[in-house]
Parts: C-alpha cells; sequence; structure tokens
C-alpha cells in the first residue's frame, strides 16, 4: 500500500510473514529522495544455534535440516562438512559424489520451484503461480516438472525430497543401488532439455535496465562449478578458506529488527547467490551452460539483479548436466560412510545452498557435544545488499505509480532470496506520501 | 515428505492425502487417518502424507476423486469431522502490468512462504489440464496445535470416525465405477 504526496513518501511492506519468522520493509522518501531503508526479518534459525548445544556431534545434520522445507540438503551438507571438519574426517571420492548428486536434486527443485512460481510472475504481470498458470500453462507444467526431476533425484539418494534421512555424518546410511541411480538418467536428460527452453524462455522477459556495484561473494571449486565444498572468494580479491571466512563475517543486531546483518569485516555488504557464483565461475561451467547463457544474453558476469532468473536458469541447466555426469559414473560407496568418532575442536564448513552461500562452525567437547554453533545462512548475508538495491531501485522508480513503486519494491526483494521473497508474495505493502 | 509414485492415471482412481505435521500435535491428525486408512483399504487407494498442497500435483493426476484428510479450525467443536467438497475461487486473471490485487491476497491461497494452498494447487492443476475431477477435504476440528507429538485426547476419539467417511467416501466412489 502507498500513501502521500509530492517528493515525501513512505514505502512500508509490514507483516513480511513466513513460517520461519517475520518481517518488514519500509523505505523513506523526503524531498524525492531516499533517506532510509530498511529490511526487517526474524530469523528462526537463530533459534537452532541455542538448541544444538549439548547435542551430539552426529545430530546436526538432522537438526538443521529442519531449518528450512525448501534447502534441507543445504542444511546437511554444510552441517557435515563443518563437523567432518572438526573431528578431522576426510570422506571418499564417491561420498563426495553422491553429496554433489543430492545437492544437484535439491538445486533443480529449489531453483525450478523459485524461477516459475516465485519470479516469473513477476515479470508477466501475474499476482501468483496460478495466474501465471492460467495464462501460460505450458511454461508452468514444464517448471513442475523440473521441480519432480529434482524431487526425484532427492528421494532416490535421500530417501524423501523434504528433510532426506539418508544423509549421516560421514556419508550415507545406505548406498542407493546402481540400478535406481541410472533410472535417473532418462527424466534428468529430459530435465536438461526442460532448463534450457526455460533459459530461452526467461531470456524473452523485459528488464529494467538496473546494475548494482555488487562485491560478490561465493565458493569456487577449482575445475568444477562449486556445489559442495570450496574456497570462498570474491570479486574484489578474497581467496580464503572456509574457517578464515567466518573469521571474517562479522553479524551485527540492528535496532530495528531481530535479525542479525552480516558483512565483511573492513569490506561492508556482499552478495551471495547466483550472480555471485556465476561471476567467479563461469569459466567452470559445462559447455551446454555456457551456450545457453551466451545465447540468453549474458557475459562473464551479471550485475543487473533482475536478470538473476537468467542466471538461476543458466544454473538449472548446469544442475542437470551434473547430475548426469554424476548418474553416469556412479559407483555405490562401500561402505556408505566413514566413521566419524567424537574429536575435541571446531570445524566450519561451507557449501552453496540453491539461494547462496551457507556456512556453519561447531565447537565440540571430547566427548562430542556441541558446545556452540553458528550457523549463517544466506539471508542474513544479503540483507544488507538487498536494501542497496531497494534504495536504488526506489531512487530511479519515484516516478511510477504508488502501485507499481511497491510492486518493483517487492520484486527487488525477490531477485536474491527465496526465503524473503516467497514471503514477499504476501506482504502487506504501504506506500505513504507526506 | 516423500508421496508413493503415481501408479498410473486411471480416471477411476481415488487418492487420500493426509495433510499436516506430525510435530504439531493435532495437526497430525491427517495422517494419522489416511495410516488406518491404508490398513483398511490398502488395494483401493494411493495414500500418502503430504505436507505441501504442491506435493499433490503429479500425484492425483486424472484421478476420479482425491480425499485430502486434514485438521482443520474453524470454530466448530473440538472433534468435529466435516466432510468439505473443494471449489476453488474463480477470480479474474490480470493481464499485464502490476497485480492490480494486493499481494497479500494472491490467488493461490498462500497459506504458507513457500507453497500454496490446496484451492490454489486445484486452481494450478485445472489451469495446467491436470486437476483430478473432485476434491473432498475430510477436516477433524483440532484444539491444540502446539509443538510436540500426539494428538489430543478429543482428535484422537475423534479419528475413528474420520476414517469411517474417509471409507464411504471411497465406497460410494467405487460404486459409482
Amino acid at each position: 500500500m502507498t500513501h502521500g504526496s509530492g517528493g515525501n513518501r513512505t514505502v512500508r511492506v509490514d507483516g513480511l510473514a513466513r513460517v520461519e519468522g517475520q518481517g518488514s520493509l519500509r523505505v523513506e522518501i523526503s524531498d524525492g529522495a531516499v533517506t532510509d531503508v530498511a529490511l526487517e526479518i526474524f530469523e528462526a534459525p537463530r533459534y537452532f544455534e541455542a538448541l544444538l548445544k549439548g547435542r551430539g556431534h552426529t545430530e546436526a545434520p538432522d537438526i538443521t535440516a529442519r531449518i528450512c522445507g525448501i534447502c534441507p540438503v543445504a542444511y546437511q551438507m554444510t552441517a557435515c562438512a563443518a563437523i567432518e571438519d572438526a573431528c578431522s574426517v576426510a570422506v571418499d571420492e564417491r561420498i563426495v559424489a553422491l553429496r554433489r548428486l543430492l545437492y544437484c536434486g535439491e538445486w533443480i527443485q529449489s531453483h525450478a520451484l523459485h524461477v516459475y512460481l516465485l519470479h516469473a510472475p513477476d515479470f508477466l504481470g501475474c499476482a501468483d503461480a496460478v495466474e501465471l498458470a492460467e495464462r501460460d500453462p505450458v511454461s508452468v507444467q514444464r517448471g513442475l516438472s523440473l521441480k519432480r526431476t529434482g524431487n526425484l533425484v532427492m528421494e532416490t539418494i535421500g530417501g524423501r525430497s523434504i528433510h532426506p534421512v539418508n544423509v549421516r555424518t560421514g556419508g550415507f546410511y545406505r548406498a542407493p543401488s546402481p540400478e535406481s541411480v541410472a533410472a535417473l538418467a532418462e527424466p534428468l536428460r529430459r530435465a536438461r532439455d526442460a532448463a534450457l527452453d526455460t533459459v530461452a524462455w526467461v531470456a524473452g522477459f523485459d528488464y529494467p535496465d538496473v546494475e548494482g556495484d555488487y562485491r560478490f561473494v561465493a565458493l569456487r571449486g577449482g575445475d568444477r562449478y562449486p556445489i559442495e565444498s570450496g574456497w570462498v572468494g570474491s570479486s574484489d580479491g578474497l581467496d580464503v578458506s572456509a574457517a578464515q571466512f567466518a573469521d571474517l563475517v562479522v553479524e551485527e543486531q540492528v535496532p530495528r529488527s531481530t535479525a542479525l546483518q552480516a558483512r565483511l569485516e573492513g569490506r561492508d555488504e556482499y552478495l551471495t547467490g547466483p550472480l555471485a557464483r556465476y561471476a567467479l565461475n563461469e569459466a567452470v561451467l559445462p559447455t551446454i551452460a555456457r551456450q545457453a547463457a551466451s545465447a540468453a544474453g549474458l557475459r562473464s558476469a551479471c550485475r543487473n539483479p533482475f536478470r538473476s532468473i537468467v542466471v538461476r536458469s543458466v544454473e538449472l541447466v548446469f544442475a542437470c548436466d551434473e547430475a548426469l555426469r554424476l548418474v553416469a559414473s556412479y559407483e555405490p560407496p562401500n561402505p556408505p560412510s566413514v566413521d566419524v568418532s567424537s574429536h575435541a575442536g571446531t570445524g566450519t564448513g561451507a557449501t552453496e545452498a540453491p539461494r547462496g552461500l551457507l556456512f556453519h562452525r561447531y565447537e565440540l567437547d571430547e566427548q562430542g557435544v556441541i558446545l556452540q554453533a553458528r550457523i549463517v545462512p544466506p539471508t542474513s548475508q544479503n540483507q544488507l545488499t538487498i536494501e542497496a538495491d531497494l534504495r536504488r531501485v526506489v531512487q530511479g522508480g519515484l516516478a511510477l505509480s504508488d502501485n507499481e513503486l511497491t510492486w518493483r519494491c517487492e520484486h527487488a526483494v525477490r531477485n536474491h532470496d527465496p526465503c524473503i521473497s516467497c514471503a514477499a508474495h504476501f506482504l502487506d505493502v504501504a506506500v505513504t506520501r507526506r | 515428505m516423500t508421496l508413493p509414485r503415481v501408479p498410473g492415471g486411471g480416471s477411476r482412481r481415488v487418492v487420500v492425502a493426509g495433510m499436516g505435521s506430525e510435530d504439531r500435535r493435532d495437526d497430525g491428525a491427517g495422517r494419522e487417518v489416511v495410516g488406518r486408512v491404508a490398513a483398511l483399504a490398502p488395494e483401493a487407494c494411493d495414500v500418502g502424507p503430504a505436507v505441501d498442497p504442491l506435493d499433490l500435483l503429479g500425484w492425483w493426476d486424472g484421478a476420479e476423486l482425491v480425499i485430502v484428510v486434514d485438521a482443520v479450525r474453524s470454530g466448530d467443536r473440538p472433534g468435529t469431522v466435516s466432510v468439505i467438497e473443494l471449489v476453488p475461487e474463480v477470480t479474474p486473471t490480470n493481464r499485464g502490468g502490476p497485480p492490480a490485487r494486493p499481494p497479500q491476497t494472491p490467488a493461490s491461497g498462500l497459506t504458507s512462504t513457500h507453497g500454496i494452498g490446496l484451492s490454489g494447487a486445484l486452481r494450478l492443476a485445472r489451469a495446467i489440464g491436470s486437476a483430478p475431477r473432485r476434491v473432498v477435504v475430510v477436516g477433524i476440528e483440532g484444539v491444540d496445535f502446539g509443538w510436540g507429538t500426539g494428538l489430543s485426547p478429543t482428535v484422537s476419539a475423534a479419528v475413528p470416525r474420520a476414517v469411517d467417511r474417509v471409507l464411504g467416501l471411497i465406497g460410494e466412489a467405487r460404486s459409482c465405477a
């Protein structure tokens, strides 16, 4: 909702409600200039850190998976990485490959959900996915099919698609049979074709001519696009381990919100997620994904936040192609997990969740009891950048009507983070003119 | 939550789905009912727990009847079992530009941040041509939706009545075949 007139306006987005917490958005405009932007998010994942204290080290993957129903694998994989780091355990290549395949499934289902059901309606003037389906059923059918394929991969490897039950520290409870993994190839081939169609579809949308001066932060995975491991790099020269990165991230409590806002020590705000991953790793995408990106007009980096849907679609192509590669080379790990004996120490793990860099840090005592836990999701890390985007969008959109300006603000939020953006679909928006 | 594979889209199929979370007390009523139905009528229907109505897409395609069992909070007496025919609200489609309707009242019947409501799922299924012919909700009025597992005594006592209603609906659908 927007109120006010002339050069003084207040854009309010109250009740950014979601299952995990609440948030709101407020933009103050005075004499035609944006004077304040406040994205207020109340994050439930904070409570999990306290919940983890006193629990056994092997419980972390299953407990943290409950933080999110869309990216439980991200939490499981990151918890495993951090606990194994603390216990000085290395898993074999077959376990690494199986983890990566499971993670590909999550990327496919999460990206398909965001591209088709949460983000695309913004570009096509639809209130939501239902309205989009009524106007373009073929496209939505394609998105749902992609999402189902992602779910299928997660069910096959993880036992079920939401909060998989087959993951444990050190690997898996059971290695899926070669036959069940091989059966994923045909659906994944169809999904890869659908992903290519997705890139072509979103490339045809109209995009505002906006660019952000982002500090991109993402994992770098050597010769492969990063998912489950890697060093942390940035567009301004950062090149550190996950543990070193965790030391650099400063989380701050601001009076207007219970959410923590992350910034890099000495560097201020930064952006994680598809735009950052692509900018830092485009060169190691498989040829099929690079060609799709090029055909869609993407160069080696994309700084238009609205075009994140194109990058996310290119990552869909990558995830399907990578899953096919992993399916073709699958060898069941035997045993399916390695022993992760309790070990006093501190460990850090970082992985690429669909919506950005996620890191965990655990301190364990000699019995493996968790003494301290730190979980920093992409949402925390992107908050300040989203506010900067909003400031830019509002400043450039002062001539828009109240309804259009409010809608553009919500769209700007959805560009970056499904955890916020899906909530933004039912924000109570208020823009006040004074 | 994993749903069972669709065993073919026969036009006489009856699908029963239990919605809700077992970790929120009475919200687990739907899954409790469906578990008992699965034991009593294992060949009569596809049974599976679901958390997100979006999960039903693909699973219910082409079914004659879908029975969704869930806890409800309507203000009725706790333990009341009600049967509701689902008729999705039809709203005009916006043509171009930003949505005219306030975003907090989407057509999808959005009730959570990551999914869409049951009515929205049915509308979406209709739009893409994969909707079941009929969707019926069997609701059990809950009283305790707090944290934790286990149904309240009132809702627990209502579960057999809900099972009977579901079996009755399955029987009616079969007799019309």
